[in-house]
């Protein structure tokens, strides 16, 4: 039960079953591919063998414990994940967060949009066989992980929001770090294009490589950098802005051909945008709060307790206690999303009143992008996979959540 | 014609080879790891520990279960017991299970009494696994390790007072002044 198959069409073709423990598939990721020669007939993709029931889990924590599952959702860009949940309980509540907490999220967001899409660069070439962006690449993503680390004392893992606001201040010498980091930053980023945007083999290999027009990266529901290699306006952060993007200035880069080729020309182009965010939130960042007043702590309680009375009989009591729940949060659901480094990620979070949520359902860009593959690896060779798989920008934790 | 005469002469892979050829003369980025170490932040969550009190040489805890509660992977185990006399909690058992532990860092936070701390020390990877398995006397332990090698005179760990917070969103029982932790072993030297 539950095995995938595929069925053979005649003796001249053949199965590979790629994955789950290949290199290049980034992941957990198993395909089921079926060959004529090399090039590819069929393709499915498999997933489901890093699934941790996060969204189930998430119903038996409070709001604020519930937080730190998101972390280990995109583990590479963590605090865009917690971002995005804690944007949507602020929704839910009605709370606005400060501006000094707006300004400071947008700017780790945008630290751990360049670390993921450096993250990005450097296994995608590594696939394709440029070894050396590999080593450029961590080089500088070191770097992002240790501002996370002075920040809020982790690197990974970063539990930073805070339902209204954030967690920790950040200090003004590690905001002159940063920005005298984020100027090298943008001359590293043309360090990395001198190694590859020219190179023959680097464009031998992806032009051309998991073309997919407007209209069908639109119905397949594609989002991010993928949706915009393509062409499409489709901004998250231009279109509802959320946070501090709405006074920043910043360009949205678009491809033309959607092709592997267009979708690193975009995310290298967003990477230099995201310098530049970074850049004028350190010069705009105000004085002031970093928490807001109406933001629930963390040791939110699962019920509100409610007292049994003397004139309660001991049934009566029961009764009451079970079913005159006193709301800690406003009842009803919202669906609010962000634009993560690798598309929108969604939360749609059902409340019932109680401290935690009733149902947490997480939009992945990874796991839509991976229903993408079929179409964008069809009549391509073995090898145009692999790079097709890299340029999706697949996180498996994500994807399965 | 130029675009036909860049490609003949391998000018992209040049460019690129260049790039690299620069790179042989810059410092190298990696560290030797065990016999070099980076220097670690402030407010690393690592081991756990249990402050020693340096009045009583025990443990700071009061047994309010509040760092259990809030613990989104349920790792911290408590049990205690109150002395009939003066009413009292008395602290019977405190676990850790450090496998579980997500390294969030609630625990230190909520604790009224900064008795819990993740503190910065990360080597404690071991072939067996109990003794990553803390109960009191060995957090209080950890608590040693930790001051051994700790070169600074007080100890303030930065999620007791979150920076930036409101005095009226932390805990009661920190509500009054700071209490900076001295370190004794860098007074005796």
């Amino acid at each position: 039960m539950g095995q995938l198959e595929i069925e053979k069409i005649d003796d001249t073709t053949f199965v590979l079953q790629m994955g789950p423990h290949h290199p290049a598939t980034h992941g957990v990721l198993k395909l089921l591919c079926e060959f004529e020669g090399e090039r590819v007939i069929k393709i499915k993709p498999d997933v489901g063998y890093l699934h941790r029931g996060v969204e189930k889990l998430s119903e038996s924590k409070t709001y604020p414990g519930a937080m730190t599952l998101t972390d280990r959702l995109d583990y590479i860009s963590s605090m865009t994940n917690n971002i995005g949940y804690c944007l949507a309980v602020e929704r839910l509540m009605g709370i606005e967060p400060p501006r000094r907490a707006k300004f400071i999220r947008t700017m780790v967001a945008e630290m751990t949009r360049l670390s993921s899409h450096l993250l990005w660069l450097a296994t995608h070439a590594l696939d394709i066989g440029a070894m050396t962006v590999f080593l450029y690449a961590f080089r500088e993503r070191e770097q992002i992980l240790q501002f996370f680390e002075k920040i809020c004392g982790a690197r990974l893992t970063v539990s930073y929001p805070r339902i209204g606001g954030v967690r920790v201040d950040v200090k003004k010498h590690v905001l002159d770090e940063i920005y005298t980091f984020i100027e090298l930053m943008i001359k590293r980023v043309d360090e990395y294009e001198t190694l590859l945007t020219e190179n023959r083999i680097w464009i031998a290999r992806t032009r051309g490589v998991g073309v997919i027009s407007p209209q069908d990266a639109v119905l397949l529901g594609l989002t991010g950098p993928v949706l915009r290699g393509s062409g499409v306006y489709y901004d998250i952060r231009k279109h509802m802005p959320y946070d501090a993007y709405s006074e920043v200035d910043f360009e949205v880069p678009l491809g033309e051909n959607g092709d592997t080729y267009d979708r690193y020309l975009c995310r290298i182009r967003e990477m230099r945008q995201s310098a530049l965010i970074v850049k004028q939130c350190i010069e705009k960042m105000p004085e002031g709060d970093i928490i807001s007043d109406k933001s629930p702590d963390i040791d939110l309680p699962y019920q509100s307790k409610r007292k049994i009375e003397p004139g309660d009989s001991l049934w009566s009591g029961f009764i009451a206690f079970s079913e005159e729940k006193q709301e800690i949060m406003p009842k009803g659901e919202i669906y609010s999303a962000i634009e993560a480094p690798k598309g929108e990620l969604g939360f749609y979070i059902v409340s019932d009143g109680s401290g935690k949520p009733y149902r947490m359902r997480v939009r992945a860009p990874s796991f839509i992008h991976i229903s993408a593959i079929p179409k964008l690896c069809e009549g391509h060779l073995l090898a145009d996979v692999i790079a097709i798989i890299g340029t999706l920008d697949i996180v498996m934790g994500e994807a399965d959540r | 014609m130029s675009k036909l005469l860049r490609k003949l002469l391998f000018i992209d892979l040049l460019k690129g080879m260049l790039i690299t050829f620069k790179t042989i003369f810059t410092q190298p980025v990696t560290i030797r790891y065990p016999k070099q170490k980076r220097p670690l932040e402030e407010g690393f969550r690592g081991r756990h520990a249990f402050v020693r009190n340096p009045e009583t040489g025990r443990e700071r805890c009061v047994a309010c279960t509040k760092c259990a509660q809030v613990c989104p992977s349920q790792c911290i185990y408590i049990d205690y017991s109150v002395n009939t006399e003066s009413g009292a909690r008395v602290l019977t058992k405190y676990e850790v299970d450090a496998f579980r532990c997500i390294f969030c860092g609630y625990c230190e936070e909520v604790c009224p009494v900064n008795a819990i701390v993740l503190t910065e020390f990360y080597e404690y990877a071991s072939y067996n696994r109990e003794s990553n398995y803390f109960n009191k006397e060995r957090l209080l332990k950890n608590w040693d390790e930790f001051m051994e090698h700790y070169k600074r005179t007080d100890y303030l760990n930065k999620f007791w007072y979150l920076p930036g917070i409101k005095r009226d969103r932390l805990p009661v029982g920190k509500r009054q002044p700071r209490v900076v932790y001295k370190n004794i072993n860098s007074e005796g030297r």
